[in-house]
Protein backbone atom coordinates (compact mmCIF):
# COMPACT_ATOMS: atom_id res chain seq x y z
CA UNK A 1 0.00 0.00 0.00
CA UNK A 2 2.34 2.66 -1.33
CA UNK A 3 0.62 5.73 0.04
CA UNK A 4 -0.04 4.29 3.44
CA UNK A 5 3.02 4.56 5.54
CA UNK A 6 3.76 4.02 9.14
CA UNK A 7 6.53 5.13 11.43
CA UNK A 8 7.58 3.84 14.81
CA UNK A 9 9.45 5.41 17.64
CA UNK A 10 10.27 3.96 21.00
CA UNK A 11 12.05 6.08 23.57
CA UNK A 12 12.20 6.48 27.32
CA UNK A 13 10.53 9.59 28.69
CA UNK A 14 11.52 10.18 32.33
CA UNK A 15 12.34 6.49 32.59
CA UNK A 16 9.03 5.33 31.12
CA UNK A 17 9.13 3.48 27.79
CA UNK A 18 7.03 5.45 25.35
CA UNK A 19 5.92 4.36 21.92
CA UNK A 20 4.71 6.53 19.10
CA UNK A 21 3.24 4.82 16.05
CA UNK A 22 2.01 6.96 13.15
CA UNK A 23 -0.05 5.55 10.29
CA UNK A 24 -1.03 7.67 7.33
CA UNK A 25 -4.45 7.42 5.74
CA UNK A 26 -5.70 9.78 3.05
CA UNK A 27 -8.25 11.35 5.39
CA UNK A 28 -6.53 10.99 8.78
CA UNK A 29 -3.19 10.48 10.39
CA UNK A 30 -3.63 7.85 13.07
CA UNK A 31 -1.16 8.36 15.92
CA UNK A 32 -0.82 6.01 18.86
CA UNK A 33 1.08 7.55 21.76
CA UNK A 34 1.33 5.09 24.60
CA UNK A 35 3.16 4.18 27.78
CA UNK A 36 0.86 1.26 28.51
CA UNK A 37 1.33 -0.68 25.28
CA UNK A 38 -2.34 -0.04 24.50
CA UNK A 39 -4.27 2.42 22.34
CA UNK A 40 -6.03 4.25 25.22
CA UNK A 41 -8.31 7.26 24.83
CA UNK A 42 -9.19 8.20 21.26
CA UNK A 43 -9.31 11.83 20.18
CA UNK A 44 -10.20 13.12 16.74
CA UNK A 45 -8.76 16.51 15.80
CA UNK A 46 -10.19 18.07 12.66
CA UNK A 47 -8.79 21.54 12.02
CA UNK A 48 -11.28 24.10 10.93
CA UNK A 49 -10.50 27.54 9.51
CA UNK A 50 -12.72 29.16 12.14
CA UNK A 51 -11.95 27.08 15.19
CA UNK A 52 -10.12 23.95 16.07
CA UNK A 53 -12.70 21.21 16.20
CA UNK A 54 -11.72 18.55 18.67
CA UNK A 55 -13.87 15.55 19.22
CA UNK A 56 -13.10 13.18 22.04
CA UNK A 57 -14.51 10.06 20.53
CA UNK A 58 -13.81 7.52 23.23
CA UNK A 59 -13.18 9.22 26.44
CA UNK A 60 -11.57 9.06 29.77
CA UNK A 61 -13.27 10.79 32.71
CA UNK A 62 -10.09 12.33 34.05
CA UNK A 63 -9.81 16.06 33.17
CA UNK A 64 -6.02 15.93 32.94
CA UNK A 65 -6.23 13.39 30.15
CA UNK A 66 -8.67 15.64 28.35
CA UNK A 67 -6.34 18.65 28.54
CA UNK A 68 -3.29 16.62 27.61
CA UNK A 69 -5.09 14.93 24.74
CA UNK A 70 -6.28 18.23 23.27
CA UNK A 71 -2.81 19.71 23.60
CA UNK A 72 -1.06 16.78 21.95
CA UNK A 73 -3.80 16.26 19.37
CA UNK A 74 -3.55 19.84 18.19
CA UNK A 75 0.23 19.67 18.17
CA UNK A 76 0.25 16.59 15.94
CA UNK A 77 -2.31 18.13 13.63
CA UNK A 78 -0.24 21.30 13.25
CA UNK A 79 2.98 19.31 12.69
CA UNK A 80 1.16 17.42 9.97
CA UNK A 81 0.22 20.66 8.19
CA UNK A 82 -3.22 21.04 9.74
CA UNK A 83 -4.42 17.61 8.72
CA UNK A 84 -7.05 15.67 10.62
CA UNK A 85 -5.58 13.45 13.27
CA UNK A 86 -6.90 10.47 15.19
CA UNK A 87 -4.86 10.23 18.36
CA UNK A 88 -4.77 7.27 20.71
CA UNK A 89 -3.34 8.41 24.04
CA UNK A 90 -2.31 6.35 27.09
CA UNK A 91 0.20 8.13 29.29
CA UNK A 92 1.42 7.29 32.80
CA UNK A 93 3.25 10.58 33.07
CA UNK A 94 1.55 13.60 31.55
CA UNK A 95 3.69 16.25 33.26
CA UNK A 96 4.71 19.33 31.28
CA UNK A 97 8.24 18.02 31.04
CA UNK A 98 7.08 14.65 29.72
CA UNK A 99 4.75 16.26 27.18
CA UNK A 100 7.67 18.43 25.95
CA UNK A 101 9.80 15.34 25.38
CA UNK A 102 6.93 13.53 23.71
CA UNK A 103 6.48 16.43 21.31
CA UNK A 104 10.10 15.98 20.26
CA UNK A 105 9.45 12.31 19.56
CA UNK A 106 6.37 13.21 17.51
CA UNK A 107 8.43 15.63 15.44
CA UNK A 108 10.84 12.86 14.51
CA UNK A 109 8.01 10.50 13.55
CA UNK A 110 7.50 11.98 10.13
CA UNK A 111 4.88 10.16 8.20
CA UNK A 112 3.60 13.48 6.84
CA UNK B 1 8.90 -8.44 24.47
CA UNK B 2 11.67 -6.16 25.64
CA UNK B 3 12.73 -5.27 29.16
CA UNK B 4 13.41 -1.79 30.48
CA UNK B 5 16.15 -0.79 32.90
CA UNK B 6 13.99 -1.33 35.95
CA UNK B 7 12.97 -4.80 34.77
CA UNK B 8 9.39 -3.99 33.76
CA UNK B 9 8.13 -5.96 30.78
CA UNK B 10 7.15 -4.00 27.75
CA UNK B 11 5.40 -5.42 24.72
CA UNK B 12 6.27 -3.28 21.75
CA UNK B 13 3.57 -2.46 19.21
CA UNK B 14 4.09 -4.30 15.93
CA UNK B 15 2.59 -3.83 12.51
CA UNK B 16 1.78 -6.43 9.85
CA UNK B 17 0.50 -5.79 6.34
CA UNK B 18 -0.80 -8.23 3.76
CA UNK B 19 -2.72 -7.98 0.51
CA UNK B 20 -5.05 -10.32 -1.33
CA UNK B 21 -6.92 -10.12 -4.60
CA UNK B 22 -10.51 -11.03 -3.82
CA UNK B 23 -13.17 -11.11 -6.54
CA UNK B 24 -11.03 -9.01 -8.88
CA UNK B 25 -10.40 -6.43 -6.19
CA UNK B 26 -7.11 -5.75 -4.47
CA UNK B 27 -7.77 -5.72 -0.75
CA UNK B 28 -5.20 -4.45 1.73
CA UNK B 29 -5.05 -5.53 5.37
CA UNK B 30 -3.17 -3.57 8.02
CA UNK B 31 -2.78 -5.02 11.51
CA UNK B 32 -1.36 -3.11 14.45
CA UNK B 33 -0.80 -5.44 17.39
CA UNK B 34 -0.70 -3.95 20.89
CA UNK B 35 -0.85 -5.33 24.41
CA UNK B 36 -4.14 -7.18 24.84
CA UNK B 37 -5.49 -6.58 21.35
CA UNK B 38 -5.09 -5.28 17.85
CA UNK B 39 -6.22 -2.70 15.34
CA UNK B 40 -7.24 -4.08 11.95
CA UNK B 41 -7.87 -1.92 8.90
CA UNK B 42 -9.26 -3.44 5.69
CA UNK B 43 -9.64 -1.52 2.45
CA UNK B 44 -8.60 -0.86 -1.14
CA UNK B 45 -7.82 2.83 -0.92
CA UNK B 46 -5.91 4.11 2.14
CA UNK B 47 -8.84 5.83 3.80
CA UNK B 48 -10.07 5.46 7.39
CA UNK B 49 -13.83 5.60 6.83
CA UNK B 50 -14.98 4.11 10.09
CA UNK B 51 -13.74 2.55 13.32
CA UNK B 52 -15.42 0.18 15.74
CA UNK B 53 -14.06 -1.29 18.93
CA UNK B 54 -15.11 -4.50 20.61
CA UNK B 55 -14.17 -6.51 23.70
CA UNK B 56 -15.54 -9.38 25.72
CA UNK B 57 -17.34 -8.71 28.96
CA UNK B 58 -18.97 -10.80 31.65
CA UNK B 59 -22.39 -9.37 30.80
CA UNK B 60 -22.99 -11.12 27.51
CA UNK B 61 -21.66 -14.07 25.57
CA UNK B 62 -21.24 -11.72 22.61
CA UNK B 63 -18.53 -9.07 23.01
CA UNK B 64 -19.59 -5.46 23.56
CA UNK B 65 -19.08 -3.32 20.52
CA UNK B 66 -19.32 0.36 19.73
CA UNK B 67 -18.79 2.54 16.69
CA UNK B 68 -16.22 5.25 17.31
CA UNK B 69 -16.02 6.86 13.87
CA UNK B 70 -18.18 6.66 10.78
CA UNK B 71 -21.74 6.22 9.61
CA UNK B 72 -23.84 4.23 12.10
CA UNK B 73 -25.95 2.77 9.28
CA UNK B 74 -22.92 0.74 8.20
CA UNK B 75 -22.76 -2.24 10.52
CA UNK B 76 -19.71 -3.84 8.91
CA UNK B 77 -16.98 -2.52 11.23
CA UNK B 78 -19.01 -3.38 14.33
CA UNK B 79 -19.77 -6.95 13.32
CA UNK B 80 -16.21 -7.52 12.17
CA UNK B 81 -14.78 -6.17 15.44
CA UNK B 82 -17.25 -8.23 17.44
CA UNK B 83 -16.56 -11.51 15.65
CA UNK B 84 -12.81 -11.05 15.91
CA UNK B 85 -13.04 -10.13 19.59
CA UNK B 86 -15.02 -13.30 20.23
CA UNK B 87 -12.60 -15.44 18.27
CA UNK B 88 -9.39 -14.01 19.74
CA UNK B 89 -10.66 -12.97 23.17
CA UNK B 90 -8.83 -9.67 22.76
CA UNK B 91 -9.77 -6.02 22.40
CA UNK B 92 -10.30 -5.38 18.69
CA UNK B 93 -10.40 -2.09 16.78
CA UNK B 94 -11.74 -2.71 13.28
CA UNK B 95 -12.06 -0.48 10.26
CA UNK B 96 -13.71 -1.76 7.08
CA UNK B 97 -13.36 0.44 4.01
CA UNK B 98 -14.75 -1.67 1.18
CA UNK B 99 -18.03 -1.20 -0.68
CA UNK B 100 -20.91 -2.82 1.16
CA UNK B 101 -22.78 -3.72 -2.01
CA UNK B 102 -21.22 -7.16 -2.30
CA UNK B 103 -21.96 -9.42 0.66
CA UNK B 104 -19.94 -12.15 -0.98
CA UNK B 105 -16.89 -9.93 -0.81
CA UNK B 106 -17.21 -9.31 2.91
CA UNK B 107 -17.55 -13.02 3.57
CA UNK B 108 -14.41 -13.79 1.57
CA UNK B 109 -12.58 -10.93 3.25
CA UNK B 110 -13.46 -12.27 6.67
CA UNK B 111 -12.34 -15.75 5.67
CA UNK B 112 -9.03 -14.28 4.54
CA UNK B 113 -8.61 -12.62 7.94
CA UNK B 114 -9.34 -15.91 9.70
CA UNK B 115 -6.78 -17.65 7.52
CA UNK B 116 -4.15 -15.08 8.47
CA UNK B 117 -5.08 -15.49 12.12
CA UNK B 118 -4.43 -19.22 11.82
CA UNK B 119 -1.22 -18.88 9.82
CA UNK B 120 0.27 -15.97 11.76
CA UNK B 121 -1.34 -15.63 15.19
CA UNK B 122 1.76 -13.80 16.39
CA UNK B 123 0.75 -10.76 14.30
CA UNK B 124 -2.61 -10.30 16.06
Amino acid sequence: LASQQHQFSQKEVNGIPTEVVCTEFSNYIFVVLTQYGKIGTLISVTPDSRSNDINEVWLDEIPMTHVCAKNLGMFVSQEAGSRPVLLGLALKDSSIDAVKQIKEIIKSCQVW
Amino acid sequence: MSTTQNGAEFEAISVHNFTEKILEQVVHFHVMKFSGGFFLWVGSAPVLSNLAVSMSSRYDSMPLSTLVLGDPSNTAPNSLAQRLAKKTNKQVFASYSLPMTDSNLSLLVENRIKKELELHPEHF
